[in-house]
Parts: structure tokens; C-alpha cells; sequence
């Protein structure tokens, strides 16, 4: 035992330790490079302009470098995407590039299969074993060859989609779980333009968003953010007002002038709540014209009928429908909660229908369709290959999934961040089914928990050491293409992906080798982007090819006669009596869609409402917490019909009743130290049921049941739930 | 020899030690061990090669860097490539090692001295703070850097002797 008189003794000697440690002399050795790294000037700092790949939405980059180490990566101010502004998330990809988990050697499994052991091989033995696997499966049977991949874009899924075309396989799948099918659906339905829109936050004089957490999560929350900053204060005009329907207080709402909590899936019926009104009164030219509309059955749709659904009062209603009508351009924009609802296409369409009797479509301040695809027309049918690819895929990776149990696969190619054994619904059980599989091949920098099943991980570099290039999906007239460049030297041993598959292209020979000729990835950027009668290296410094000129956006050919989406109601599995709160997940602002969660600084970031940090929680309102007798920082057990975990309780002061809302991210089982054993996923207690229109996920559709449970430690916040600062525990 | 002598004797060294130490020569200190000989004479006096030409950043830098071994053997491939001391760098060079120099210069680590204005706005020449190294064929340090000997030439040369000009 540490008596006093020994603490004062290992206190003295410490505090000597720490008065003269830093007396010690200069180093005694001066080591220089054995070659420096390329411009490197000691003591002088380097901006490298590169593309931030912490999220799909494709924000530019400037990286400080110094003496060869990437130090701090900040946004480009010439993107026209993010505009020198960046997020915490990609602020954060340097602790990946660091990361001391961080793959640096090709790894072969070394025990059961799915049990996350390796050991480390050369890269040639590796690549050998890839090259062995991938011609015996083309010799027998090339369609049995899976590529299971995020989403990709510009040409690193090109060489990806011409790879599997030429290899044979018709088996390229993406799986994003925060994918667009619905807003595609929707608006297809809404103006006939089945693409993502661009929307003119910063020009509108009055927001609507319906469970769109676009200052946070969502489409490209850095660019919306910027756009919203404008729209609130900088610019000389008049300051817009924001609204926000939704289930729950998040970040964007409490940004808002005025909450309206709706319930889940109801968001469709708030909107035709608003649109009967302007229609009803008359409020825009085009809602005076919407005769046919209200015949079609708007009428039926009162401001109170909407209240009773929604809960929130028809006055109120009546109120943002007149403030809307009034104060023109305004806007209307739907989120993921909204979307991703049985209902989701009718939710988005009945939002669109708000865009349309405003007459926004294609004007300042409201919403419009620009092509994408002009900078790419050379390449014909492919061009598409090169553009943000907005579905989800999730019809596709079900399929997938269900050939896999069948034994339809004989070897596959995992890459990206999305994860599926971590954001599928466990009822598909894709990983019972993925092992299967009789050969697994990862392109990954970490073990998360499906590239720990596979056989063999090639590791690949960081976003900060690749070439590369990319399509923002939103935030540009279709005028920006970003280019990535390393900014530091990889120290890693790794090779991107897209070189690998050039590589293997090249020694299968035949039509493979002749659809990826090039000698590697770098190549391939240099000669398509040659050809473009720009000056590469300047293009390169800058970050990207930004004309500044949006493209010629396209027509909207249904800009006449908006037709009234058909009423649809939300879903949710489980008895009322055993399972009475409607689940609601959310993406978590610090860890997305749970790829954050293994970097220590994302871990930490307190959530902006909640403030708790290094797990999840779940989120009730007072009264529905009084009815079950909980207290907030109580321990529950969260039950949904297809899975449980345990969280603690907090009791969100603005949020819809009935309602439990959860934060998606956290609940590893792997993914390194950081990530692991942090709270129950989510993800888990989520049916694998669909949105009735597009078979996107439909993630806010179970209920489930909170029990209370004794849990050991607590919810770790900033910031006490009644609104005291708690100095204790900010200290 | 009577005990006075004997005492008188032992005062005198004892006076001329806390001479010694209380007033140093500038005598320079025994050269330290180097991986490498290296000689500045050879490339400075003899060649004639310009301080810049292996310390780079001292135009731009606050220090001055010591070169790269890529920067040593963009000459030595070829350039007297069988002398023994030639052969060492060119087995650090093979197995891609960097050579661990012995520190000659130093500096109080509470100053801030940025050679980029010394060399490239005050026009100072290398040999003031560093005399007589181009002809040493190992270097040393022969100018203590105390604070008295920074102030003359800065009062000299009319430049700021604030003392957060150099004690940042």
C-alpha cells in the first residue's frame, strides 16, 4: 500500500522528473533524409489540394504538410462544394492515416474462417494467391466471381465496372445504407427527373425541411451548412426563416426558427397539410392553378386531418403554409428519416409537391436538376460509371446474399467503408451466408466486422495517399470534378485497389487486359484527364477541374400539372402491446453510418444535443419516460422484434411522444479498440424490411420496448440533461 | 621546495582553473567522432563549393538542414567513389539508412535563431557565427554563442536587440 509519507516521496521524485525532463540538451544526433520527400523544404510548410473520402460527399481538401507528414487537412476554398469549410469527420482523416491499427502488410487467415485471425505475408504471396483464385475461377465459371463494394465514383469505378465486365461477372454490387432510391423515386414522380437535385439553401427566402438533417448527416451536410450560413446571415438580403418537421430536436432542427415534431412517417401528410392550404387559399400563382390537384383528392387533406395524424396542431400548419406562400422563392426538402419509412416515395413526393405549387422548380432559391454528365460525354454509355451513383443497393446486395447462401459464389472482392456485416439487418444474415463464400478477398485499412471474414486483405492507402478523382453529389452545376493526389508519401506498404485490379487485368491477358490498358491507376487519371484540353499539374494544385459556369441544367418536363402522390402510411413490425415506442434511428453527426468510430478524435466529439461521448444512448421524451417509470441516465434494455441491446436512457426534451430514437454507429464488435464494445448496434434491432415503392432499407420501421436494466457506468456527458453545466463533468 | 612554495604553487593553478573556467578561450573542443570524416575543407576550400549548395535551407529555413544522403551521392557515385570514407556512405546509401551526424553547433535551446534572416535579409556571412569551419576536416564549434557576442553585431548592424526578437 502507497502510505502518505511514500505518495509525498513518489510525488517529490515525479515533480523533479518533470522540472529537469525538459532541461535535457539538444538532440545529440542530427539524421537528415536518405532521399527527402518530394518539394520538401524543412521548416516550411506544403499545401497539398486533394478530395476528402470521410463521406460520399466528395468535399475538397487542403492538407498541410510539413517535413513530409500530413499535419492538418482543411477544406479548399476553391471547391465550389464545400468552399474551404470542413467538417469534423474530415478533419479526422488524418487519425486514419495514422491510425495505429492501420493495415500495412497483406494478411492470410490463420485459424477458423470469420475469426478475424491473420498473419502477415508479402505482397507477392498475396498477390499470387489473388491471381491463383481469380483465374481458376475465370477458367470455370467467371460469373461466380462477387465484387461487394461502398459505392464508387469517376474512375476508380470505371476500372472496377470494366474489370468484372471483362472478367465475365455481372455481380458488381455497391451497398450504401444511406443511399437515395427514395429521393430518385420521388422525384421522378415530382418533376420527372429521376436524379438528385441541387438546392438553392442560400438563395431562399423560407425553408421547409421535413426530417432532413442536412446541417449534420445526409447528402453533403459541409456544403448545405455553408449554403444555410448565407441564407441566416451573410448576404444583404432578407434573412430566410427555417422550418423543421420531424420526429426529433436534432442539431438542424434546433437550428431551426421553429420544431414541429411529427410523428415518424408522417412527415408525407404534414406537407399535404401545408399544400391544401396554399391550394385552399390560393397563395402562389401556381397553387391558384392547382385546380385538378385538389379535385384529385387535396382537398381531403385538411390542416386538422394532418394534425391528427402528424400531432401537431392544424393552426400551426395553417400558419408555415401561409409564412411559406408569402415569402417566395421558398424551398421544401426532405431527409433520410422521412425516406427511409415504408411510406418513404410518398413522403419525398408530397415534399416535391410543396417545391412545385411554389414554383421554385428551376429558379434562385429553389431546387434544379443540373447535368452531371457533361464533363464526361466522351465516354459514351459509360459516362454514368463515372458520376455519383445515388442508390442504396440494396435489392441488389439482398439478391447477393441470398446467391452466396446458395453457394452461387465462388470467390469475392469486398471494398469500402459501408460494412455490410455491421449495417445489414441481422435477419439477412449475411455473414453466415458471405462465409459461404469460398474464397473472400478484402481491399480494406482495417478489420471492421466484414473484412474480418474474409481470407485474404490486401491493404490499401488512406484517401491521403491515393490518386484519384471525384463527383460531388450535390454542391455543383455539374461543372466541378475533384482530383485526389497523395499528400503524403504512402508509409504504409499498400496498393490502392484500382491498381491491383489494372495489375491482375494485365496478367489475365485477353479482354481483361484490354479494358484496363493502362499501367497503373495514375495512368489511367493522366491520359483521361489529357485528353480534356486542361493543364493537369495546375488542375491538380487548385483540387479540381471548377468551370465556375454552371452546365445548361436540364428540362423538367413535368413542370405543368403536379399530380398528388398517393397516401401511403408508414409501417411498423411489433404488437403496439408488447413493443409500444416507434424505433427511429438516426446517422450519428460524429460517426456517420458507424465508419468514424474506430478514430479516437469522432469518439470524443460530444454529440451536438445529447453531449455524450464514447457510446450510444436512447432517446425518449418526458412523458413517455414517466409513463415507464424511466429516469434519464437510467440503464434499458431496448427490444425490437428482431433483436435487443442495452443503452442508457436520455430524456430528450423535444422530441415526438412515443417515439425512441437511437444514434447509429457505435456498437462494434471489431473494428479495433477504439471502436469495439462500445454499447449495442443499432443496426441489429432493425427489420429487413423495405420502402413499398423503390425496395430501399426501410430503417424506420419497427417498435420496440424498454425495459429497465441495470447497467454498470454511465452515460458520459458535458452537459447536464436539465441544462445546468455540470462543472464535474466537464473537467 | 618550503611549504609556501608548495602553497603558493597550488594557488596559482587554482587561479588560473577559475580563470579557465570563468573565462573561456575560444579555443575549439576536441573534434567529435563522425560516422563519416567528413571534410569541409576538402569541399569548401579546396572545391570551392558553396555553403548553399548542401545546406539548402538556410535561405528559407530557420535551420539551415543538414544535406540529404541522395544529395551526397548525386556527386560521390562517381566522384572518388574507392575512398574508404567514400565506401561507408555508399553503404548507407545501399542499405538505404540515413547517417546519424554528431551535432557540432549548438545553440541554447531558448533561442530562436532563424538562419532565413541571417543569410537571406542581414547578408551575414556563414563564417561570422561559423569561423574557420571551411578549413576544418572535421568541424567543431569555435564560437561560444553567449548572449554578449549576438548583441555586439546586432548593435552593430542597427538590427533589434528586443529580447523577443530572439526568446520567443
Amino acid at each position: 500500500m502507497l502510505n502518505r509519507r511514500g505518495f509525498l516521496k513518489v510525488g517529490g521524485a515525479t515533480a523533479f522528473a518533470a522540472l529537469f525532463g525538459g532541461c535535457e540538451r539538444l538532440p545529440k544526433t542530427l539524421v537528415p533524409f536518405v532521399v527527402p520527400p518530394e518539394n520538401y523544404a524543412l521548416g516550411e510548410s506544403l499545401w497539398y489540394a486533394s478530395v476528402c473520402r470521410q463521406c460520399p460527399a466528395g468535399c475538397g481538401i487542403v492538407v498541410r504538410n510539413s517535413e513530409g507528414r500530413a499535419k492538418k487537412i482543411e477544406g479548399n476554398p476553391l471547391h465550389p462544394v464545400n468552399r474551404g469549410k470542413l467538417c469534423a469527420r474530415g478533419q479526422a482523416g488524418l487519425q486514419a492515416l495514422y491510425h495505429p491499427e492501420r493495415l500495412g502488410k497483406p494478411l492470410k487467415l490463420d485459424g477458423p474462417r470469420g475469426s478475424g485471425k491473420f498473419r502477415e505475408i508479402p505482397w507477392e504471396e498475396a498477390l499470387r494467391l489473388l491471381m491463383t483464385g481469380l483465374a481458376s475461377v475465370r477458367e470455370e465459371a467467371p460469373g461466380s466471381l462477387l465484387m461487394l463494394s461502398e459505392p464508387m465514383r469517376g474512375h476508380r469505378n470505371l476500372v472496377s465496372a470494366r474489370f468484372m465486365k471483362a472478367f465475365g461477372s455481372p455481380h458488381r454490387v455497391a451497398w450504401d445504407p444511406f443511399g437515395q432510391d427514395v429521393h430518385l423515386a420521388a422525384n421522378e414522380a415530382a418533376y420527372g427527373v429521376r436524379d438528385l437535385p441541387e438546392y438553392d439553401i442560400a438563395g431562399t427566402r423560407y425553408l421547409l425541411s421535413f426530417s432532413g438533417d442536412f446541417l449534420e448527416t445526409g447528402l453533403s451536410p459541409v456544403h448545405f451548412g455553408h449554403a444555410y450560413g448565407r441564407m441566416r446571415a451573410a448576404r444583404p438580403t432578407v434573412r430566410g426563416k427555417f422550418v423543421h418537421f420531424g420526429p426529433r430536436l436534432s442539431m438542424t432542427a434546433a437550428s431551426a426558427d421553429a420544431f414541429l415534431p411529427v410523428a415518424p412517417g408522417t412527415e408525407g401528410f404534414a406537407a399535404l397539410g401545408i399544400a391544401h392550404v396554399m391550394v385552399r387559399e390560393k397563395l402562389t400563382p401556381e397553387a391558384a392553378g392547382a385546380v385538378g390537384l385538389w379535385n384529385a383528392g387535396l382537398k381531403e387533406f385538411t390542416p386538422e386531418a394532418a394534425g391528427e395524424r402528424t400531432g401537431i396542431s392544424a393552426a400551426d400548419i395553417e400558419v408555415v403554409a401561409r409564412e411559406f406562400g408569402a415569402n417566395q422563392p421558398g424551398l421544401a426538402m426532405a431527409g433520410d428519416a422521412a425516406a427511409s419509412c415504408a411510406n418513404g416515395v410518398f413522403n419525398l413526393s408530397a415534399v416535391g409537391l410543396l417545391n412545385l405549387l411554389a414554383g421554385n422548380v428551376g429558379k434562385p432559391g429553389g431546387i434544379s436538376f443540373p447535368d452531371r454528365l457533361a464533363a464526361f460525354r466522351k465516354y459514351g454509355a459509360e459516362a454514368k460509371l463515372l458520376l455519383p451513383a445515388a442508390e442504396s443497393g440494396y435489392p441488389a446486395v439482398r439478391d447477393a446474399v441470398e446467391r452466396m447462401g446458395k453457394g452461387a459464389f465462388r470467390m469475392a472482392l469486398l471494398s469500402g467503408a459501408t460494412n455490410p456485416a455491421f449495417t445489414l439487418p441481422p435477419s439477412l444474415n449475411f455473414e453466415e451466408a458471405l462465409l459461404k463464400v469460398p474464397t473472400i478477398v478484402s481491399f480494406a485499412s482495417f478489420l471492421d466486422e466484414t473484412t474480418s471474414l474474409s481470407d485474404l486483405v490486401l491493404p490499401v492507402p488512406t484517401f491521403l495517399e491515393e490518386w484519384g478523382d471525384d463527383i460531388a453529389p450535390a454542391g455543383h452545376g455539374g461543372d466541378a470534378i475533384t482530383l485526389g493526389q497523395p499528400v503524403v508519401t504512402p508509409f504504409r506498404d499498400t496498393r490502392s485497389m484500382p491498381d491491383v485490379l489494372i495489375a491482375a487485368a494485365r496478367e489475365l491477358g485477353g479482354p481483361a487486359a484490354a479494358a484496363l490498358p493502362w499501367g497503373s491507376f495514375r495512368e489511367c487519371l493522366d491520359k483521361a484527364y489529357a485528353g480534356m484540353g486542361i493543364d493537369l499539374e495546375e488542375a491538380r494544385r487548385n483540387g479540381g477541374i471548377f468551370s465556375g459556369k454552371a452546365g445548361a441544367s436540364r428540362p423538367t418536363p413535368k413542370a405543368g400539372s403536379p399530380a398528388l402522390p398517393k397516401a401511403a402510411e408508414a409501417a411498423f413490425a411489433g404488437d403496439p402491446a408488447r413493443y409500444p415506442l416507434v424505433l427511429h434511428v438516426y446517422p450519428s453527426i460524429a460517426l456517420s453510418d458507424g465508419r468514424g468510430a474506430n478514430l479516437p478524435w469522432l469518439q470524443e466529439l460530444p454529440d451536438p444535443i445529447a453531449t455524450a461521448v464514447w457510446r450510444n444512448w436512447v432517446e425518449v421524451g418526458p412523458k413517455t419516460a414517466a409513463a415507464l417509470a424511466l429516469s434519464d441516465g437510467d440503464g434499458v434494455t431496448v427490444s425490437s422484434p428482431f433483436g435487443s441491446l442495452q443503452a442508457f436512457v436520455f430524456v430528450h426534451p423535444a422530441i415526438a411522444e412515443g417515439v425512441a430514437a437511437m444514434p447509429l454507429g457505435q456498437g462494434h464488435t471489431r473494428y479495433g479498440k477504439y471502436a469495439a464494445d462500445r454499447g449495442g448496434n443499432p443496426y441489429a434491432l432493425l427489420p429487413a424490411s423495405v420502402e413499398s415503392a423503390t425496395k430501399a432499407p426501410a430503417r424506420q420501421s419497427t417498435r420496440v420496448s424498454l425495459v429497465k436494466t441495470r447497467m454498470k457506468g454511465a452515460l458520459v456527458r458535458t452537459v447536464h440533461p436539465e441544462g445546468q453545466w455540470l462543472y464535474e463533468n466537464i473537467l | 621546495m618550503t611549504r609556501n612554495a608548495i602553497a603558493s604553487l597550488l594557488a596559482l593553478v587554482a587561479l588560473a582553473l577559475a580563470l579557465a573556467v570563468l573565462f573561456p578561450t575560444h579555443s575549439a573542443a576536441a573534434p567529435p567522432e563522425q560516422p563519416i570524416r567528413y571534410s569541409h575543407k576538402v569541399h569548401v576550400t579546396d572545391y570551392k563549393l558553396d555553403c548553399r549548395f548542401c545546406h539548402v535551407y538556410a535561405a528559407k529555413s530557420a535551420s539551415a538542414g543538414i544535406p540529404s544522403l541522395a544529395k551526397c551521392m548525386m556527386c560521390h557515385r562517381t566522384i572518388a567513389a574507392e575512398r574508404p570514407e567514400i565506401r561507408k556512405l555508399a553503404q548507407y546509401w545501399k542499405e538505404k539508412k540515413p547517417i546519424p551526424w554528431v551535432r557540432v553547433t549548438e545553440l541554447q535551446e531558448y533561442t530562436y535563431f532563424p538562419h532565413f534572416r541571417m543569410v537571406s535579409y542581414g547578408k551575414v556571412p556563414c563564417l561570422t557565427c561559423h569561423p574557420g569551419i571551411d578549413r576544418d576536416d572535421i568541424a567543431v564549434q569555435r564560437q561560444e554563442f553567449g548572449m554578449g557576442w549576438c548583441l555586439t553585431c546586432h548593435r552593430g548592424r542597427g538590427v533589434s536587440i528586443d529580447c523577443w526578437t530572439c526568446h520567443i
